[in-house]
């Protein structure tokens, strides 16, 4: 398998020049940062989608619907009649509604935000502890056979502190 | 690495990344003995004044507590509300404060809402000590069994049971999920065992922008959920009383009143804790004066509305003009021992933060240590009155009979304290209690081309 190539750098803009640079050429490439980069990422490599929204809305939704069987369920089964009281009660429907509304749709979040970021994972991967404490990394990955010398050069006019070619068995925390 | 400029941020003389992360991590790695004796000293606390008497009381039976008709609800649910109280501010001010975007935000949000996920922890426990038959509590459990039975969705208590547990489910997804890229900074730093634990809790996090992305996306609708949920939760817990026919329980301006005095609470908890915290673990360059000064106006915000609906709430009784609230409002405002307590609780909640107006004072840790345990001194007793001068004063006056705790009681009060202390003195040991990233945030992104600030 080809090796990746990972540059380092101190700054982020620098980072984020080389990644459009490499990106508009058509290479794969994987931001590392010690803190969310969201907005300058965006801004400099255009929006990013947000698949959670709909898991959100599902998991909510379903757990309205949760929390009204559950309630109206039990009173149906279970009748106790008291005095001239409604069997199925709008407010306490309600608010066990309510409360297992935010707890499947947190669940649902939970859960989507874990596929999506493909976590957890615990197969070795290409990182460098560094990038935790100051370091910002740039993974260019996939193809590179004979592209190396470009890849390199254009980290290099970039800024880029180190740049090493590295394995995914290479892993080392 | 190049020191990056400090200009508007929140915390002190920090000045590079790594620093955070070696402080960070010094937190939880060196140890003094005064940590040790600490822990020691919470723990036989727990174990003296809490689980001894509790197994004394399910030996001997609820009778060794002060409980008796028609008081059934004393010390332990002045206790189960207070401790839900102090939780509410955690997990609700960090998820606003979040939404907002509130620079100060960042270095305390942690430990806070750790503080909600222990508060709410010793408010459960208390639930439990409550019940006289703890072993039944898989009663409140809806699921098929051979019982025939199911839950009466009806009674607010089955309210609290769904809210507590979903508000303790989600604020523990919250801390943990906001913590997961600081348990992998620990994870690097670390060795022995803690670097296999920090690698399971870190669930291999590198910190990829596809990452950083997803995280930040489920993080919004988290804090999104908690702030509507920690309002219902309280709201449910004084509806506990307010749905009784009891005189002095039975107000519609209940709701409001808990979650006001909920979040006053907390907010004075956290400023008890942060001071004891950045003082115990030198992080004073992260919780800063700065950070006082924005907590002590919330403080003094949150006791103007307490006090108002304090006022409120006797006028709505007064304005009543029922014999049956007017004995209850006689009881708890004018005669002893409910009468000291009442002015007492006046005092450090409506006076005593009046202090907080002037800077001078919201900036010094003295006075804010002195408000804040006074603020928590009066809230624990606004519950324990709520509790104790209603119930003893039902319609009828040869049911009365004043409610006396017993040394059970008052010893498995003492006990929570040690068992919250207890549990967050092993936090501070085991997970990052100030948040390295976003205190990173807080310092700027590194640029070569300037402008290192959003």
């Amino acid at each position: 398998m080809d090796k990746a190539v990972l540059g380092l750098f101190t700054y982020a803009d620098e980072l984020l020049d080389a990644a459009k640079k490499l990106e508009g050429s058509g290479y794969d490439i994987t931001i590392f940062s010690p803190i969310p980069l969201g907005h300058e990422i965006e801004h400099k490599l255009g929006p990013r989608k947000n698949h959670i929204k709909y898991f959100t809305f599902i998991g909510s939704v379903a757990g309205l619907f949760f929390g009204l069987l559950l309630t109206l369920g039990t009173a149906a089964m279970y009748v106790i009649p008291r005095g001239g009281r409604p069997i199925w009660s709008i407010t306490p429907t309600l608010l066990m509604s309510y409360e297992t509304t935010i707890l499947i749709g947190v669940m649902f979040t939970l859960m989507s935000f874990l596929f999506f970021s493909k976590l957890p994972s615990f197969s070795k991967k290409i990182y460098d502890p560094r990038i935790n404490v100051d370091y910002f990394g740039l993974l260019i990955d996939g193809n590179l056979r004979g592209r190396y010398d470009e890849v390199e050069r254009i980290l290099r006019d970039h800024g880029a502190n180190e740049i090493k070619r590295v394995e995914e068995t290479e892993y080392n925390s | 690495m190049a020191p990056h400029h400090m200009s508007d941020n929140q915390t002190g003389d920090v000045i590079s990344y790594k620093e955070v992360n070696d402080d960070v991590v010094r937190t939880m790695t060196e140890t003094g003995k005064w940590y040790y004796i600490a822990l020691a000293g919470a723990f036989s606390g727990f174990l003296a004044f809490w689980i001894l008497p509790w197994a004394y009381q399910i030996y001997k039976g609820q009778g060794v507590s002060g409980l008796n008709t028609p008081d059934f609800w004393g010390i332990y649910l002045t206790n189960f509300v207070f401790w839900i109280g102090i939780s509410h501010s955690g997990t609700l001010l960090s998820a606003i404060l979040f939404i907002t975007k509130t620079p100060w935000r960042r270095s305390i949000y942690r430990s806070a809402e750790a503080m909600t996920f222990f508060s709410v922890a010793t408010a459960a426990v208390f639930i439990f000590v409550h019940m006289g038959r703890p072993w039944n509590f898989y009663w409140t459990m809806p699921y098929p069994n051979q019982r025939q039975l199911w839950l009466n969705f009806q009674s607010p208590l089955m309210f609290d049971v769904f809210a507590i547990s979903t508000y303790a489910t989600s604020s523990m997804i919250f801390l943990y999920f906001g913590s997961i890229p600081d348990l992998a900074a620990v994870r690097d730093r670390v060795t022995g065992w803690r670097k296999q634990v920090y690698s399971a809790l870190a669930l291999g996090w590198r910190g990829t922008d596809s990452e950083w992305h997803w995280l930040f996306k489920a993080y919004t609708f988290f804090a999104v959920f908690i702030i509507p949920l920690a309002v219902s939760v309280h709201s449910i817990v004084s509806w506990d009383f307010a749905l009784s026919k009891v005189p002095g329980l039975a107000k519609t301006i209940f709701a409001p009143y808990f979650v006001v005095g909920a979040i006053y609470s907390g907010s004075a908890g956290i400023v008890t804790l942060m001071i004891i915290f950045r003082k115990a673990m030198k992080i004073e360059k992260y919780i800063t004066l700065n950070h006082f000064d924005k907590l002590g106006m919330l403080l003094l915000v949150m006791s103007l509305l307490w006090s108002y609906i304090n006022v409120i709430e006797v006028f709505t009784g007064w304005y009543a003009n029922t014999s049956a609230e007017n004995e209850t409002l006689v009881y708890r405002m004018f005669t002893t021992p409910y009468a000291y307590m009442f002015w007492l609780m006046i005092v450090t909640n409506t006076l005593l933060p009046l202090l907080f107006i002037f800077k001078k004072c919201r900036t010094s840790i003295l006075a804010c240590l002195v408000v804040s345990l006074g603020i928590n001194v009066g809230m624990w007793l606004e519950r324990y009155l709520i509790l104790t001068t209603s119930l003893p004063r039902k319609f009828l006056p040869y049911m009365w009979h004043d409610y006396i705790p017993s040394w059970v009681e008052i010893s498995m009060t003492l006990g929570s304290f040690c068992f919250f202390a207890m549990l967050f003195l092993l936090f501070v040991k085991l997970w990052p209690s100030v948040s390295i990233y976003e205190v990173k945030e807080d310092i700027g992104i590194p640029m070569r081309k300037g402008g290192g600030h959003h």
